[in-house]
């Protein structure tokens, strides 16, 4: 299986019932197929801090939910998590495409892409880094056991050496 | 002078009382000391905001995804300009038990009442261009003309109100005799 057949499996396995999403490149094909997946409720959003919220109201409904975007976008989402999902104790798992480290071209992406780990810990939101396709699928899986019955929240950063670089980073 | 506002107490008192059931999700802030002082501030269905400014709305609609009964969102206009693409985001699921209501005072309410300086902006028509059925509720005190000039500034920036709007059953749209009053935002089929 792929990485993101692998990563789309993990969520069922975690029991994720609502996927809330913004594109991103590398991101695109798991986004298609939990889009395409009837196992799964899905909510695009305009900006990633409107899913914290979207997630929030659908663990108050009775849903457990999954956030799938890339770093920079986790990155405007850290006022959501630091002031309503630690705080309320509400958990979601987050499936993100982490960018600014190895393989990375673009310099736009490296303060909060590269930093995204030592950001989420410093507002209190564990996380782990998959560097090997092979990790994908008990890592996600782990991730939102955890993220569930702790009642917080869990990200999952996946590097570009899972995910695989964009075809600009090859060009120069 | 006589303030014309819509009374926020008086609003979300009725409101409660016509949808007694609705799970009410509330802006940190004044909209949720209100909702607080006007019910049980027990009450099981009260969902209070105390952070995350700008992600009200979307909590709501989250709530209203994953639940059949009636979600009742109270917004603020400050928190409400953050995240204006939110709109879409409701346009584009369209829970139909969805009621969106955002005190558009065009202050800061929490902070100390600083004004928004947005009181050229039609949230209801930001909600109605964003694909909702949308509606403010209050006598208009400004003129627009063809040009879109902006309107005069109001001379304070009070929530109190001195006149009781009247407040929609499930359905209807709100109706106020206030001003600049309650843009209460439907979420509707957009395929109809």
């Amino acid at each position: 299986m792929t990485w993101s057949e692998d990563a789309a499996e993990a969520l069922a396995d975690a029991g994720v019932e609502l996927v809330a999403y913004l594109p991103d490149s590398k991101m695109d094909v798991l986004i298609g197929e939990v889009v395409e997946d009837d196992r799964f409720e899905t909510v695009l959003v305009s900006r990633e801090e409107e899913a914290i919220g979207v997630l929030v109201g659908a663990w108050v409904g009775g849903n457990t939910g999954a956030l799938l975007c890339q770093s920079s976008g986790l990155a405007n989402t850290f006022n959501a998590i630091g002031s309503l999902s630690v705080p309320a104790r509400v958990p979601f798992l987050g499936v993100v495409t982490r960018r600014g480290n190895l393989g990375e071209f673009n310099i736009a992406q490296v303060p909060t892409g590269y930093n995204m780990d030592k950001l989420l810990d410093d507002v209190g939101v564990r996380n782990t880094v998959v560097t090997d396709p092979e990790n994908v699928r008990e890592t996600i899986t782990l991730a939102g056991e955890t993220a569930f019955s702790t009642q917080s929240p869990y990200v999952v950063l996946l590097e570009q050496t899972v995910t695989g670089r964009k075809p600009e980073a090859a060009d120069d | 002078m006589t303030d014309a506002r819509a009374d926020q107490y008086a609003c979300t008192e009725s409101l409660l009382n016509i949808t007694p059931d609705a799970a009410v999700v509330s802006n940190l802030g004044v909209a949720s000391y209100v909702l607080a002082s006007v019910s049980d501030p027990e009450r099981a269905r009260n969902f209070y905001q105390w952070g995350s400014m700008g992600v009200t709305t979307a909590v709501g609609l989250g709530l209203a995804l994953s639940t059949d009964e009636p979600v009742t969102v109270l917004d603020g206009d400050g928190s409400l300009l953050m995240s204006l693409g939110v709109l879409s985001t409701v346009a584009r699921y369209d829970p139909d038990n969805l009621t969106i209501v955002v005190w558009a005072n065009d202050v800061y309410g929490t902070t100390g009442g600083q004004s928004l300086q947005a009181s050229h902006t039609d949230f209801a028509g930001i909600a109605e261009n964003s694909g909702l059925d949308a509606i403010t509720v209050g006598r208009p005190t400004r003129s627009r003309t063809p040009t879109g000039a902006p309107p005069s500034p109001r001379a304070s920036p009070s929530l109190s109100a001195t006149s009781t709007p009247s407040i929609p059953t499930h359905g209807q749209h709100l109706t106020s005799r206030t001003s600049p009053g309650v843009p209460a935002i439907h979420s509707r089929p957009i395929h109809e």
